[in-house]
């Protein structure tokens, strides 16, 4: 027969403590990031992977679901930006939360107009296609027609904005 | 207090000198006139629609070429000459939109009206069967029928007659006229007129159509009223529906039909009206859903690129206020999504409107519908803001009729090597993903443009010059 001591039954009553107030919040979360994000399943994105790239705005879409920022990613003397075999822009796309609140933190048609520079961390596709998740990183806007200097990001060019809290993170490999 | 009343008086006099002297229901049909208002923003009298015969060229009856649906009796054509033939006393240009190999060097000839072949812009749609009707002649576009030269609206039925330059004086200056009569009007729940709510007959009728249409005026008429690049971007559109039958009307693949589409008859049904003292509600649309929203003593957000209620989004039919003048209903609707109506043309997100409805009545005082009269202000697109007046008749209460339909758009045609084609289940092809926000209709058209000579956009991605 299996028996408890008094300490062994008030550690489970702590672990059972913990572990309810851990389904509290993971049910919290469950109720929270559905809301934020009940467009489409995120798995297509990597979310292991990190990204980050300076980028010249070519369209904001504002879709009710999900924004949609497209982008085509700068050289590294961030003088022009990186093309295919055939001359044109290398486009990607960094996917954010629903328009309206995109737009409450500062990201909308008219404060990204085409030629915006910036800078942006994403998960990536997991397929390869060039798009991504922002996730919760900060996304950094360069001075009007203000690249950064080569190899550098908007975050370190003087007069930027900043949307969301942070730094950018460390591309992985 | 009545030397309070007698100073307002004379304020509102004063004010009002220079202003109009109409009616309530300057487009009405049904009704009997309205107490006389004044006003230097509403009721200005109009020039009707029905008062003009439709440029053509169309047909209708018969059968196979040149016979419309429906037909099996003789044809009846409606134009001045087809099938290659010129109109008599009409000189064509060496060159016009049907036989231009590039409608960009053209420009020059856009306020021609024959560079159109005096086409309306819904009759030019329809040469190769648009609206089912074909008339683009045996040898193709060479030989594109003409519409009535001799027939067109006065530029002056189609501009607003109001002083604005924005559609936020007008509002204010509306707003001041209330408010100078003791308004704006506070509605309760037992004073809002109740009935207002009900069904309203579809806009579509001749005698009840406007300019908007796009029957009764000249496509070069309607050019002048546009900024040069939206000016190209019609000709644009024309072009390709008239020369190279590449149509590309956004409700074919259930993309938005866009704000200025809630004007055209082919695009909006019965109206269904819904009146509460701090919500009205319009609600109509055929292919998609056109709701809209006017939210009675609400204010815009005048600190962004438009006025708006809401986040900084560009909305597809915009944010709507509005305030009671008496038995008028007016608002301003901004934050418009830009985008294009067929057969007319684009408006960009700089859109805002300012809409005036006022009631009709028969002789027994009677509701007997609601005159819409709308003054349009687009400073990207337009060269000075436009009006539409157009009369909303009201068939019932919504105690009876059918109910109101909410739309879904299923998908049945897709943009194959560039052209709207039907297909079926279990067809592929390959799709190129448009930039939905970024005029997709022209990215489809430059498939057919091969060899013109288009405007250069600015570079966006050189920044050599600022490092």
């Amino acid at each position: 027969m299996k028996t408890f001591s008094t300490s062994a039954r008030t550690s489970n009553r702590r672990a059972r403590q913990v572990a309810c107030g851990a389904l509290v919040v993971a049910a919290a979360v469950a109720v929270m990031v559905p809301s934020l994000r009940a467009h489409h399943s995120f798995s297509m994105y990597d979310a292991s992977k990190t990204r980050v790239f300076t980028g010249v705005v070519v369209r904001v879409n504002p879709d009710v679901n999900h924004l949609q920022i497209f982008f085509a990613v700068m050289n590294e003397e961030r003088t022009n930006v990186l093309r295919d075999q055939k001359g044109q822009p290398i486009i990607w796309a960094v996917e954010m939360a629903g328009s309206a609140q995109s737009a409450r933190e500062g990201i909308s048609v008219n404060a990204f107009p085409p030629k915006t520079i910036m800078s942006v961390a994403l998960h990536p596709l997991r397929s390869g296609e060039p798009a991504g998740d922002r996730g919760q990183s900060p996304l950094f806007k360069c001075p009007v027609n203000t690249p950064p200097k080569p190899g550098k990001h908007c975050d370190s060019v003087e007069g930027h904005v900043v949307i969301g809290t942070g730094q950018l993170p460390t591309p992985t490999s | 207090m009545r030397r309070r009343a007698w100073t307002a008086a004379v304020v509102v006099s004063v004010a009002l000198i220079g202003s109009t002297v109409i009616t309530q229901n300057p487009a009405g049909q049904n009704q009997t006139a309205g107490a006389a208002v004044k006003s230097v923003g509403r009721g200005a009298p109009s020039v009707h629609a029905r008062d003009f015969q439709p440029l053509g060229p169309n047909a209708f009856g018969g059968r196979g070429r040149g016979a419309g649906r429906g037909g099996g009796g003789p044809v009846v054509f409606n134009g001045s000459a087809r099938d290659g033939a010129t109109p008599p006393g009409i000189e064509p240009l060496k060159i016009d939109i049907f036989t231009s190999k590039d409608f960009y060097k053209d420009r020059a000839l856009w306020s021609d009206k024959r560079y159109f072949r005096c086409n309306s812009g819904a009759a030019l749609e329809a040469q190769w069967g648009g609206n089912g009707v074909e008339i683009i002649g045996p040898n193709g576009p060479a030989t594109a029928a003409w519409g009535h030269c001799d027939r067109d609206m006065p530029r002056s039925a189609l501009v607003s007659p109001y002083a604005f330059k924005t559609a936020q004086a007008h509002y204010e200056a509306l707003m001041a006229e209330a408010k100078s009569r003791g308004g704006p009007t506070q509605h309760t729940y037992a004073t809002v007129p109740g009935e207002w709510t009900g069904r309203y007959a579809r806009p579509a009728s001749q005698g009840n159509d406007t300019w908007f249409f796009m029957q009764k005026v000249q496509i070069s008429t309607v050019l002048s009223l546009l900024t040069p690049e939206y000016q190209t971007r019609a000709v644009q559109e024309h072009y390709h529906q008239g020369n190279t039958n590449v149509a590309h009307w956004p409700s074919q693949y259930c993309w938005p039909e866009g704000f200025l589409r809630r004007w055209h008859q082919a695009a909006v049904g019965e109206h269904q009206i819904i009146v509460t003292p701090q919500l009205v509600q319009i609600m109509t649309g055929i292919a998609r859903n056109f709701v809209t929203n006017i939210y009675v003593g609400r204010q815009f957000n005048l600190e962004g690129a438009v006025p708006r209620l809401g986040a900084d989004v560009p909305r597809w039919y915009g944010e709507t206020i509005g305030f009671w003048d008496g038995d008028a209903l007016i608002t301003w609707t901004s934050n418009v999504q830009g985008w294009k109506t067929h057969a007319a043309f684009e408006h960009s997100n700089k859109m805002q409107s300012i809409e005036i409805y006022t009631p009709n009545r028969d002789e027994n005082g009677r509701l007997t519908g609601l005159t819409h009269e709308a003054i349009l202000y687009d400073p990207e697109a337009f060269v000075e803001p436009l009006r539409i007046v157009r009369n909303l008749n009201k068939a019932s209460g919504p105690e009876t009729g059918d109910p109101h339909t909410y739309i879904e758009c299923v998908q049945t045609i897709y943009p194959v090597n560039g052209k709207g084609t039907p297909l079926s289940p279990g067809a592929t092809f390959q799709y190129e993903v448009l930039d939905m926000f970024g005029r997709p209709w022209a990215k489809l058209w430059e498939r057919y443009e091969k060899n013109m000579e288009k405007p250069v956009n600015e570079d966006l991605f050189d920044f050599s010059k600022n490092k």
